[in-house]
């Protein structure tokens, strides 16, 4: 095809230059990627997915994105796909202001790690490609947002005094019984169910971030003998979703991600948050460089992972619950207020509003767990994809289809 | 699918037997009288006694043997009064023509179809655990229930299928602990038949192979797998020890095919780490190979770990053949 005069005679049009990003409703929202674009001078599209989705794409086709911005623990899946480059560490400015939860495995020196895998055993890169806690110049992901995970009860139906110790046994707890609801990610909803089988005295894992065959086939009886009696009413996949069971299927109890106590609302009556005392499901997320980016799109990616950690995604993060790896960048972009709420564990001075502007926290509220050593300090397990995870994957999926199935009621009278 | 120039290698395995006998027969090597019966030549031709009795059957009706009172059939015509020789058909050496010889040993048999068995048998493994009907295996391949079952067999002895309580043969589930283990072994019983094979190894081969990577010859890590395996891990002389050793490899080896088959990135270890073990048995004392093999076999089992976890994102939908059943 001939070049047209027209096209001849028009100044030369300046391609725009576009990252794609590809990840979870964790980190893609509207705020962080429009302020984004308007700092980098690039621009930045999002391509929002489930959890199991967006992991599966992420290893099968990479070349679909620049930049992944995922969980730690799905590295063993992606990562060892081949989907994935080294991040160099000297091109992260950042890198000395990262929290030690990432970079050391905890808090300080004498904190518990935790089970399962926590960031720093996924981190570094090491000889012959593998992933450990070694540290080295070139990284697997840049840690970037997370948080301690627990669930969410109906305090009506366990109790409405002061201090009512939640544990994650109410997850199989007979009060609840027709109305509890668990997140469906075999790396995540597994852990909360196994850590309330433990708390509930049901059953004992040698490991419970590393189960056998034995082990998981015994979580799963264990949760299907529970289905059959109807003790559950739902899964869910994102906060949406979460959102909508406690809505609709009136949920006394559910595992929880901190930015669906905003779509919900602040209504303590009905629904709170839990900080259970087994201790935490922590989750650390961050982003990675795709196995085909080189040259100018490459420098576009690292200018990308620079800017997130320098100061407002991190406070966007914040207002929906979660912290950031370099939370002193953002604490000014953070009021007082959100920060002593958030980070501090102080009561809200006055009503705090989300990403979005959604009001999200009444004065006076604190947040359960208490500070964020508090709670940093109190994590029992990490999201993980255990040596077994296929054969777990595969028997939790089988789960999860017979919940949404509906045959609960079926089989119960049966 | 196995093709084969042989012009015998279509025709049905009881008119190669007649052939067989009949040939026999007309030249004598078989005399008259002698009582033939359904399962010594079945045994000589290694096939079951189906075909060996349709055989017999046409060998009548051209008379050329005949039935008598006793068990079997007479060579010779029915007229005559033939006695009976009762004499095992072992004894004589008969005639078989090379291309029959080979037409036999394939056709119908279980390796015609095995291959596509056992990709599809090591495969579904990763999804769960399966029950393998019989029947329906010989009804999905078109083949009698006796090649089903010398199928099945060797599957047994390549660890991929066993049977249970209610003796029902079963495959899978694939675990990590499954593969941990075998590679575990890997590690134990492999250094230690390359210590014991030292002064067996044919070092003249390994020289060779290593001017075959030195000179960018074509090789797969698969190929230097098998001959690190055949020159000098099999030379160790301790034969339950190298049997030991192959049948550990099998499922391993199976299980890697069928991954790979299913789209998952292949992780081998590479020709260089061959190189540098070729290298260390060739002109070093055999200990210095022997701990340069349990590291690699230590790596390549946390790569296998790691790829077991990867195939979760595999989809199982429409991925079996029907006669796996889910259990």
């Amino acid at each position: 095809m001939g070049v047209s005069s027209a096209s001849l005679a028009a100044p030369p049009r300046r391609h725009q230059r576009r990252l794609r990003v590809r990840g979870t409703s964790i980190t893609l929202l509207s705020q962080v990627r429009e302020r984004a674009e308007a700092e980098l001078g690039f621009g930045v599209d999002y391509e929002l997915l489930e959890f199991p989705t967006c992991q599966r794409r992420a290893a099968m086709e990479p070349e679909g994105y620049d930049v992944y911005e995922q969980c730690f623990h799905n590295l063993d899946i992606v990562w060892f796909w081949g989907a994935l480059q080294p991040i160099d560490i000297n091109r992260i400015t950042e890198w000395d202001n990262i929290s030690d939860l990432a970079k050391e495995g905890g808090i300080s020196k004498y904190a518990w790690r935790g089970h399962g895998d926590a960031p720093v055993r996924k981190l570094y890169v090491q000889p012959g490609g593998f992933l450990g806690p070694k540290p080295s110049r070139h990284i697997s992901m840049l840690p970037t947002v997370y948080n301690m995970d627990s669930f969410g009860y109906d305090p009506r139906v366990f109790g409405m005094a002061e201090d009512p110790r939640p544990s994650w046994s109410w997850l199989l707890d007979k009060r609840a019984k027709g109305r509890i609801a668990l997140v469906d990610e075999p790396a995540i909803g597994l852990f909360d169910a196994a850590l309330a089988a433990e708390a509930a005295g049901e059953l004992q894992f040698a490991d419970i971030g590393n189960m056998t065959i034995e082990e998981i086939n015994a979580l799963m009886r264990l949760l299907e003998d529970r289905r059959r009696q109807g003790f559950f009413c739902g899964a869910w996949r994102d906060g949406d979703q979460a959102a909508q069971l406690l809505r609709d299927k009136s949920v006394a109890v559910q595992s929880m991600w901190s930015p669906v106590y905003g779509k919900i609302g602040p209504h303590p009556g009905s629904f709170v948050e839990a900080a259970p005392t087994e201790g935490y499901r922590a989750w650390h997320g961050g982003a990675s460089l795709s196995r085909h980016l080189g040259g100018a799109e490459l420098d576009m990616a690292y200018e990308y992972l620079n800017w997130w950690l320098s100061g407002y995604a991190g406070a966007v993060m914040a207002r929906q619950g979660y912290y950031i790896s370099t939370p002193e960048r953002s604490r000014t972009h953070l009021s007082p207020q959100e920060w002593a709420y958030w980070y501090d564990g102080a009561p809200a001075a006055q009503d705090l509003y989300g990403p979005g502007g959604e009001w999200v926290v009444r004065a006076g509220a604190r947040r359960a767990g208490g500070t964020y050593r508090e709670r940093a300090s109190r994590i029992a397990i990490w999201n993980t994809v255990m040596d077994e995870y296929n054969y777990a994957a595969r028997a939790w999926d089988r789960f999860i289809r017979r919940i949404q199935n509906g045959t609960a009621a079926e089989d119960s009278a049966a | 699918m196995i093709r084969s120039s042989n012009p015998f290698a279509q025709e049905p395995r009881y008119e190669l037997i007649t052939r067989v006998l009949r040939s026999n027969i007309q030249r004598g090597t078989l005399p008259e009288g002698l009582v033939l019966l359904e399962g010594p030549i079945a045994a000589v031709m290694q096939t079951s006694r189906v075909p060996v009795q349709s055989a017999l059957r046409l060998l009548m009706s051209e008379g050329l043997v005949h039935r008598f009172e006793g068990r079997g059939y007479l060579v010779g015509p029915q007229s005559k009064g033939i006695l009976p020789v009762r004499r095992d058909i072992r004894e004589f050496t008969l005639d078989v023509p090379d291309e029959v010889d080979d037409a036999l040993q394939t056709r119908g048999t279980w390796r015609h179809v095995y291959e596509e068995v056992e990709e599809q048998v090591a495969s579904c493994q990763i999804f769960g655990e399966f029950r393998i009907v019989e029947t329906e295996l010989s009804d999905y391949l078109g083949v009698s229930r006796t090649v089903a079952r010398d199928v099945l067999a060797r599957l047994q002895e390549r660890g991929l299928i066993r049977k249970n309580a209610s003796s029902h043969w079963i495959a899978g589930p694939l675990t990590a602990r499954t593969l941990r283990e075998k590679f575990e072994l890997r590690s134990i019983i492999e250094p230690a038949a390359l210590r014991m094979s030292a002064p067996y190894i044919s070092y003249a081969e390994v020289e060779q192979l290593l001017e075959k990577i030195d000179s960018g010859a074509t090789l797969t890590p698969e190929s230097l797998s098998d001959a690190l395996v055949e020159f000098c891990i099999a030379q160790a002389p301790n034969m339950t020890l190298v049997e030991m050793i192959r049948s550990n490899r099998l499922l391993l080896s199976s299980v890697n095919r069928a991954l790979t088959s299913l789209g998952l990135p292949n992780d081998e270890a590479t020709i260089d780490q061959y190189r540098t073990l070729f290298e260390l048995i060739a002109r070093h004392p055999i200990d210095s190979a022997a701990e340069y093999l349990r590291d690699q076999v230590q790596i390549t089992a946390q790569r296998n770990l790691a790829r077991m976890k990867i195939v979760a994102v595999i989809s199982e939908t429409g991925a079996f053949a029907p006669y796996l059943l889910p259990q």
